[in-house]
């Protein structure tokens, strides 16, 4: 490490600190690694999983015991929906459950023996389907269709009734099905769900990343016993030394963030009604706010690197759940209602919700901008504490 | 006789370091404890009920209240307010109701005349589960007026076991197995739990290993310890330490957990056992080969940490492997965890025996066998760099 000479202002001493570090981060693959590597592996593994956007052609099944000519054309069109392929016929109900088990398909039908006959003497058969609900997402998309298809069954019967009678196909649709719901997913109305999970998982992971980094680069002075030396050179300021450290990470992770909304919004064209700005400036945001936090963490436990980098790592996995865009906080146990807004990603999700995904006006999410903001100043609380550490505190491992 | 002592010795050795080194202790005990609790906890609401919703009602008939009424009394949603569009927006955009419903003005006419009406529902995306609900919840409510309306006005039946029939010449049911109330927690935890297994093995080896190599001038090997000599010796006595715990955690996981935030547990112990052990030893062999690349005790945090995310999506239980590109799945059978998340899932969801999940677990000791031979390549290739350095210390 250079020795400063007197005369450098602050700003001179900041920027010495950074290029000494990115000297020290080429010599370390690792580093170089979470800092480089594993956000763009992330960026490209998420895109390119859910490419198709909502899953087609899941596999299920039917047990068609009764195997007449309806059922076989039913079954037809149950295959030709969107979600659904038929990839096996059992023979008996058990064998399905059984290939549900070996994971081979999703959901199956079930048509018992003598259903056409009793339709057509109007006796009320009864159908059935099951799904396999451990696997949720093609549990939901094959019920969805299944349950169309059912219904569609009876009313097809009905159908031929009310022709029977002489009404016109307008007349008849009329009267099967009178209300119909028009469905308007507001600003996804794909339902893609690389769109819902993307948009929120990749800044996620940058947050994790940063923290875990902040927290790395700044234990590190304390592990190789440098911190005295690094506190005297930049003229005994907690805050320009923490600032030199941490500045070559929120340069990286925010080309990262602008990296991420350039390519969703410009290159996938996934919803954004705001532009790209008011999302990199989030963003960014989440980024500083993620070091805060990194920064008090270290500054509690101080000199316990490992201990910091857990904790932050465990906050940071944690984030991703209390966000609340998978599950939502709505439906959680009152106490993580609270414990949510802890977390930098809860505010750039309602941020996000309200700017690209719906093109709001910026007033109504102030206060997730102002959170975000308390998170970026929540380090001078513990300022004072990182004079006594600079200056005595030892590594401890 | 001579190499059970190494690696018993071996055994202490790791033990030793554990118990002496508290970040250690936090990631081999503490985390796995407490964490899948934590997690489970999260997601124990497991579905979403009373979504808010706002109806605009421009029809004001009869038939458009009962409409309301239904969609109301649905667990799905709940009606939080009646009002114009333009106040549906606004609440919208403060977010105090995340699905509005409009009941067109000719709505009553509609119905009377015979024709379609047209129902509109918008919905906020930030959730799929909010649009699932408040889908379901409208769908429901119109087949089942539907069916009413076209019954009383149209078919007239003479009896009421006519109008039963009438009403559904064909009935169904829907049975979602395994997982009656389609909730998150019982579809998303069994994956947690395995992954947050291989995830802490990789960790505490890790962990363990850069220890070493900050102890030892670079080298993972003990220097002054005469035990560490046989690479298969030290593999198997490190595995001899995590296996056990791990597996130990595992059946914490299985009988604990699972049974405290009642999950879904159709499982046999003996099935799960018989996977259980592949699995563990397949993870704790795969950490030890990943162990390579670490030198200083953060390390694994660094290279480890960020992957979980991936590998949850990775293994195929959220996003299905049917629709997963042939790349990451190829990809994905690196990784025990896709066959330990998919085999956990039957195994305690649907409570397949060993024969429906012999491809996991058949793969599982496939992935056995590959990474011992790598482990045993990684400490044969210390063993080597140790006995260099000790050449040239003289």
């Amino acid at each position: 490490m250079t020795l400063f000479p007197k005369h450098k202002n602050i700003w001179q001493k900041i920027i010495m600190l950074c290029v000494d570090d990115v000297k020290e981060y080429i010599h370390r693959p690792l580093v170089l690694f979470s800092l480089l590597v594993a956000p763009l592996i992330c960026i490209f593994f998420f895109t390119s999983l859910m490419m198709a956007g909502l899953p087609t052609d899941l596999p299920a099944a039917v047990v068609d015991e009764d195997d007449t000519q309806v059922t076989r054309s039913f079954i037809r069109t149950m295959d030709a929906m969107e979600q659904t392929d038929i990839v096996a016929h059992f023979h008996t109900f058990s064998d399905a459950r059984e290939a549900m088990q070996r994971g081979e398909i999703y959901a199956f039908f079930y048509i018992p023996k003598g259903t056409t006959q009793e339709a057509i003497s109007s006796r009320q058969p009864h159908v059935s389907f099951y799904t396999n609900e451990t696997y949720f997402i093609p549990g939901a998309l094959l019920m969805k269709d299944m349950r169309l298809s059912a219904e569609l069954l009876g009313l097809s019967l009905t159908r031929e009734t009310l022709y029977g009678k002489g009404l016109t196909p307008e007349r008849a649709m009329g009267i099967l099905q009178p209300i119909v719901i028009e469905k308007h997913p507001l600003g996804n109305p794909h339902l893609n769900y690389s769109v819902y999970l993307t948009n929120i998982i990749l800044p996620g992971i940058i947050f994790i990343l940063t923290m875990l980094m902040s927290s790395y680069v700044i234990g590190m002075e304390w592990k190789k016993n440098r911190q005295r030396q690094l506190y005297r050179e930049v003229g005994y300021s907690q805050t320009t030394a923490l600032a030199g450290k941490l500045l070559p990470i929120t340069l990286i992770y925010s080309f990262f963030i602008l990296f991420i909304d350039v390519y969703l919004y410009k290159y996938l064209e996934f919803p954004c009604h705001t532009g790209i700005f008011p999302m990199f400036v989030t963003g960014v945001m989440g980024v500083l706010a993620s070091q805060g936090l990194a920064i008090l963490v270290f500054g509690i436990f101080i000199g316990q690197m490992r201990f910091s980098m857990s904790v932050c790592s465990l906050w940071g996995i944690l984030g991703l759940s209390l966000s609340g865009f998978t599950f939502p906080v709505s439906a959680m146990h009152s106490s993580l209602q609270t414990l949510c807004y802890l977390f930098p990603l809860r505010h750039y999700y309602l941020i996000y919700v309200n700017q690209a995904l719906n093109g709001y006006p910026i007033g109504y999410v102030w206060s997730n901008f102002f959170a975000l903001l308390c998170f970026m100043l929540v380090p001078f609380i513990v300022m004072p504490r990182y004079r006594k550490a600079f200056l005595v505190t030892k590594y401890k491992p | 006789m001579r190499y059970i002592r190494n690696i018993l010795q071996v055994w202490y050795a790791e033990l030793m370091q554990v118990s002496h080194n508290f970040g250690l202790i936090i990631f081999s005990v503490l985390v796995p404890l407490a964490y899948p609790l934590l997690y489970t906890f999260v997601y124990t609401g497991e579905t979403v009920r009373e979504v808010p919703v706002a109806v605009v009602d421009e029809c004001h008939s009869s038939l458009s209240r009962e409409f309301v009424r239904k969609v109301d009394a649905c667990s799905e949603v709940e009606v939080l307010y009646r009002c114009d569009l333009a106040q549906a927006q606004e609440l919208m955009r403060r977010e105090e109701v995340y699905a509005v419903m409009r009941i067109p003005s000719s709505f009553g006419r509609d119905l009377a005349h015979g024709q379609q009406t047209y129902v509109s529902l918008y919905c906020d995306m930030r959730s799929m589960l909010y649009y699932k609900a408040a889908l379901v919840a409208a769908s429901n409510v119109s087949l089942d007026m539907n069916a009413d309306i076209k019954v009383n006005n149209y078919l007239r039946p003479t009896t009421d076991r006519q109008a039963e029939i009438m009403k559904a010449p064909v009935t169904n049911s829907y049975v979602a197995l395994y997982n009656p109330q389609s909730g998150v927690a019982s579809f998303l935890l069994p994956a947690v739990l395995m992954l947050i297994i291989q995830q802490l093995l990789f960790l505490s080896i890790g962990t363990s290993m850069g220890v070493f190599r900050e102890q030892n001038r670079g080298v993972g090997i003990p220097l002054s310890n005469p035990f560490y000599r046989s690479p298969v010796c030290i593999v198997l006595g490190k595995t001899a330490f995590y296996a056990p715990l791990f597996a130990l955690i595992g059946v914490y996981m299985y009988g604990g957990v699972t049974s405290w935030f009642s999950l879904l547990s159709l499982g046999d112990y003996t099935t799960f056992l018989a996977f259980l052990v592949p699995y563990v030893l397949a993870c704790t062999f795969m950490g030890i080969t990943m162990s390579i690349f670490l030198f200083r005790s953060e390390d694994s945090m660094l290279l480890y940490i960020f992957m979980s995310v991936p590998l949850l999506f990775l293994s195929g239980m959220s996003w299905p492997v049917a629709s997963e590109p042939m790349f990451w799945r190829c990809i994905s059978w690196i990784f025990p965890s896709t066959f330990g998340t998919h085999g956990y899932a039957r195994i305690m969801g649907t409570g397949a025996t060993i024969n429906e999940v012999a491809w996991e677990v058949r793969n599982l000791w496939l992935q056995c066998a590959f990474y011992f031979m790598t482990a045993c390549a990684v400490y044969y290739y210390e063993v080597h760099r140790l006995e260099k350095r000790l050449r040239n210390n003289g």
